[in-house]
């Protein structure tokens, strides 16, 4: 359950103040909502614990950054710094994984089929073999562009709040969207086309 | 030719429907955190003040050195550079005299 920002206040003002137990509850209450952008946009050799700890220290050394702009509501900084943290963590890594059609457990290429036929009716196949396709199919996209489909489709925030997580513009992210999906039109198309020729 | 993105949302929003892993922190990571990020903004305890401020008078005492060094350089071949000319001058005046 997300913490609200009234009830941080009281708990940055403590932290300001140098106590410790209110970092410590500070990190507990921030925890779910760094952790979930921390896992939408992990790297593959990266574990989303060291990467989330890595959020955190950038909070508090930055800190005094957010008591300059109290216009901008924490849980928004939050975001915007741990959104950035795994860009840079996505672009640091510099290998994307290989996978084949052949690969893919059938629950998962039921799904790949059901995006490039004319199906009207999606597989049975579960909820988290939907999710794994669309996350191994995002993995093979470069860091802007998955991190552009996470927070557009999978997240379903809109492209202002997109902007100002990313610091691009409306326009920006409305083409990378759409460049995006065609690339992964692209590579399903291969998967599927290098599976038949082999 | 299927429509790729009505089908690729479809699947999304299947995907969303993915049962939510557990996210609160586990046991042990605040500690960590703290461990590694705490910063310590703290003010300076009073040895540090004084170490501070005995490091300016060191730099300004070896600039006074540095300073006197070279204004003594010239002089360095002199006969008797030891010998302070203004006691010279006085002792040349008060002989005028």
């Amino acid at each position: 359950m997300r913490t609200e920002e009234s009830d941080l206040t009281p708990l940055l003002t403590r932290v300001r103040e140098q106590d410790e137990d209110a970092a410590r509850a500070l990190v507990e209450a921030l925890h779910p909502l760094v952790i979930r952008i921390v896992r939408s946009h992990l790297p593959l050799r990266t574990a989303e614990e060291d990467l989330a700890q890595e959020v955190f220290v950038k909070l508090f050394s930055r800190l005094h950054q957010y008591a300059a702009r109290a216009d901008i509501p924490f849980h928004h900084w939050v975001s915007r710094l741990a959104v950035r943290t795994c860009l840079d963590a996505l672009r640091a890594e510099r290998r994307r994984p290989e996978w084949r059609w052949g690969d893919l457990p059938e629950a998962e290429a039921a799904w790949l089929e059901f995006m490039l036929a004319d199906e009207a009716s999606p597989p049975e196949a579960d909820a988290a073999s939907a999710r794994e396709v669309v996350d191994k199919l995002l993995e093979q996209l470069s860091p802007d562009d998955r991190l552009t489909l996470t927070l557009l489709d999978l997240e379903q925030r809109s492209v202002k709040e997109i902007a100002q997580l990313t610091g691009w513009s409306g326009t920006r992210v409305k083409v990378r969207a759409f460049r995006a999906r065609r690339k992964l039109r692209a590579l399903a198309e291969t998967l599927k086309a290098r599976e038949h020729y082999e | 030719m299927n429509d790729f993105n009505q089908q690729w949302q479809r699947c999304v929003a299947r995907a969303r429907q993915s049962p939510p892993r557990d996210d609160t922190a586990p046991f042990g990571f605040a500690t960590r955190v703290l461990a590694s990020g705490w910063p310590t903004l703290e003010p300076p305890p009073v040895e540090h003040t004084w170490e501070r401020l005995a490091l300016g008078w060191l730099a300004c005492l070896v600039a006074g050195l540095a300073v006197c060094a070279v204004l003594e350089l010239p002089h360095l071949r002199d006969s008797q550079p030891l010998n302070p000319g203004v006691e010279n001058t006085v002792a040349q005046i008060v002989w005028r005299l």
